[in-house]
């Protein structure tokens, strides 16, 4: 059997997503390690592009497959794509990211194929040939070590930001791949993203409630350096309620965080986003208010130095990874903190 | 309309978790739960059913004991369960899950199938999806909302970054994802009254499925060790508003950071 590692990447709109070098990366090098050679397979539109990203990724290859089936169907396409192109070569293992697309398009494939899949994996090595992942468990308080049974493809599904993207350079062969015709059953994306003042430099469309969402702010706040982020969650309440917030942060001379929540209720822009579709962070305090600890936003905050939480509700996960939790309402708490820090700083 | 729910029994979130000798969670069933992202699915198939009329089935794979889980689903308002059940299927991973979902569903009939977006118990999401595909069938996925009208689905879909609008053909796959609902509590009448539902059990052999093809022995991944993660938090917890500020402020000093 091949010993050939494989990334699928994520391009959606046009635009790849960050996940997809992060895999791309971890091919390369377990390709290397396992003495075969590494590709990345790219579905969607604006592949070359793609394409130049992944290879400088460290990828040999790069499966590209230019067709606009793939944004306007779930799924479907993308498995026709992958299915045909693992029987053909074979891979040992195909990584993909454990998000919304990798789960389902991973889940198709391993059902199809009859393929083993292990998922959330936060690490993966190769040892002697032998591959092994580490799978955080029971809320991360365990670390289970997994291998693979029996022979044949095997799919592995990342947890996001748990590889490095490791741009060590370097120029992919490109090689196309016809793009399935569209499903006769399909799930059809009726309104993709952007519907709605689309036009607008970084708006991304409507939330179900009616607030905008927006891209990334090119300049972005140095969330990822701050030593303290001080962030905010629904449970804020509104946009009144997120300025309490970065009043606290401006006091503490904090980074301002936010939960998706909070972002996709336009609160603050996505910039500020921590988590598992937005910014992962290591400050030596992070203090969430009004955030329930859900386990997307803990895939950006977890590894944190300390956790304070502000909370009224005692049974909200985040109480199953903190440091100093308070619970209480942050309405009376947040404003009390701010003029205890001012306080304290003499300002 | 005949809608079915699919439903698993997990152990409580707060429950303390251990592994067997055998690797494998060690379910106790003074634990065990619905599934909490399930309870969202059972909400809306009941939400549907009001709006189109018909018949709601809840769908359990799992052991003996699993139809007091079912009983609860059945306590929110479903009409009936089915529990597939066989020591054969012990150790099944997601795909033979799957396998033995769509099975049960194809001799069930249906016109709407709804799914939690994940089980609480090793959040995996990817059973659905590979039902979908044993069924040959369109999955509406990670949906916050549900509009079907007897011949189209469409949903809205929280994707990774934002939110759009995907539609198909009945019969639809749906999952869903926590903000498509609020899940109401059984009634004391509900209660009284889910005694009286009755739950079907199928074997592998009711299903025409090959105990090959499932359990343990045909799982593609095992593990092999487990070990403490020993960051250590403090998990000191503050009650009430009164001194919270200030404690949070000494805290910050204690640590240097302040
Ligand atoms: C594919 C995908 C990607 C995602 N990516 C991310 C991501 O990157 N980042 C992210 O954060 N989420 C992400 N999510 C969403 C995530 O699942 C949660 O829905 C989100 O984190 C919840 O935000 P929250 O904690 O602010 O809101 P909630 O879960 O609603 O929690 C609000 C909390 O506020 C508390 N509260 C309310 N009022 C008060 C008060 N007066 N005083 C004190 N406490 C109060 C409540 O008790 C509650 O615990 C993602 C989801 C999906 C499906
Ligand atoms: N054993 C099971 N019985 C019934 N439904 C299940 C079972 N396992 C998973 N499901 C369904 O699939 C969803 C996702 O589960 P998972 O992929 O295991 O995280 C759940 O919310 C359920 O709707």
């Amino acid at each position: 059997m091949a010993n050939d590692v494989w990334a699928l990447a994520e391009i959606s709109g046009g635009k790849l997503a960050s996940i997809s070098l992060q895999l791309a990366s971890k091919a390369a090098e377990l390709a290397g390690t396992l003495g075969g050679s590494s590709a990345a397979v790219a579905l969607g539109t604006n592949t070359q592009a793609a394409a130049a990203d992944l290879g400088a990724c460290g990828v040999q290859t790069v499966y590209a497959s230019e067709g606009s089936v793939y944004d306007e169907y779930l799924t479907q396409p993308h498995v026709e794509a992958l299915a045909a192109l693992i029987q053909q070569h074979q891979p040992r293992l195909v990584l993909f990211g454990c998000t919304n697309f990798g789960r389902d398009v991973s889940a198709r494939l391993a059902a199809r194929l009859g393929l083993g899949i292990e998922y959330n994996v936060g690490d993966v090595a190769a040892d002697n040939g032998e591959i092994t992942m580490i799978v955080p468990a029971f809320g991360g308080s365990q670390a289970v070590t997994m291998a693979f049974q029996g022979e044949g493809t095997r799919l592995l599904g990342a947890r996001p930001n748990a590889f490095a993207t490791n741009r060590v350079g370097g120029t992919a062969t490109v090689e196309s791949v016809p793009a399935p015709a569209a499903p006769s059953n399909g799930a059809k994306v009726a309104g993709p993203f952007g519907t709605e003042g689309a036009a607008e430099a970084g708006h991304l469309g409507k939330a179900p409630d009616g607030h905008d969402i927006w891209m990334p702010a090119a300049s972005g706040a140095k969330l990822e350096e701050a030593q303290i982020i001080v962030s905010g969650g629904r449970g804020l309440g509104g946009p009144q309620g997120f300025a309490q917030i970065e009043e606290l942060a401006t006091a503490l001379g904090a980074g301002l965080g936010a939960s998706r929540a909070a972002v996709d209720a336009g609160w603050v822009p996505y910039a500020h986003q921590v988590g598992q579709t937005g910014k992962t962070v290591k400050p030596t305090v992070y203090i969430a208010c009004g955030i329930s600890g859900a386990v997307q936003h803990k895939a950006g905050m977890g590894t944190s130095g300390l956790i304070i939480a502000i909370n009224k509700d005692k049974d909200a996960p985040i109480f199953s990874f903190w440091d100093l939790g308070i619970v209480g309402d942050l309405n009376v708490v947040v404003p009390q903190l701010t003029a205890a820090v001012k306080q304290r700083k003499g300002s | 309309m005949k809608i079915v729910m699919c439903v698993k029994e997990t152990p409580s979130t707060t429950a303390e978790k251990r592994f067997g000798a055998d690797m494998r969670l060690e379910r106790r069933k003074e634990d065990a739960i619905i599934n909490p992202f399930d309870e969202y699915s059972i909400e809306e198939g009941l939400r549907q059913q009001e709006k189109h009329g018909g018949e709601t089935i809840v769908l359990s794979m799992g052991p003996a004991t699993a139809t007091d889980t079912i009983r609860k689903a059945l306590a929110m308002g479903a009409d009936r369960g089915v529990l597939v059940s066989d020591p054969a299927l012990a150790g099944s991973d997601a795909v033979a899950t799957a396998r033995v979902l769509a099975a049960a569903l194809q001799k069930i009939g249906f016109d709407l199938v709804l799914f939690g977006s994940a089980a609480a118990d090793a959040y995996g999401g990817i059973v659905p999806s590979a039902v979908a595909e044993f069924l040959g069938l369109p999955l509406l996925s990670f949906a916050t909302k549900l509009d079907e009208d007897g011949t189209t689905a469409k949903i809205e879909r929280q994707a990774e970054v934002g939110y759009n609008t995907v539609e198909t053909q009945t019969p639809a796959l749906v999952s869903v994802m926590k903000s498509i609902n609020e899940p109401r509590y059984p009634s004391m009448k509900g209660i009284m009254q889910s005694k009286k539902k009755t739950i079907d059990t199928m074997s592998l052999a009711d299903l025409g499925i090959e105990s090959g093809t499932v359990g343990a022995g045909a799982s593609g991944e095992k593990a092999l060790s487990a070990e403490k993660i020993t960051t250590q938090r403090k998990g000191e917890i503050y009650m009430g508003n009164d001194g919270a500020a200030e404690r949070v402020v000494a805290f910050l000093v204690e640590q240097k950071v302040l």
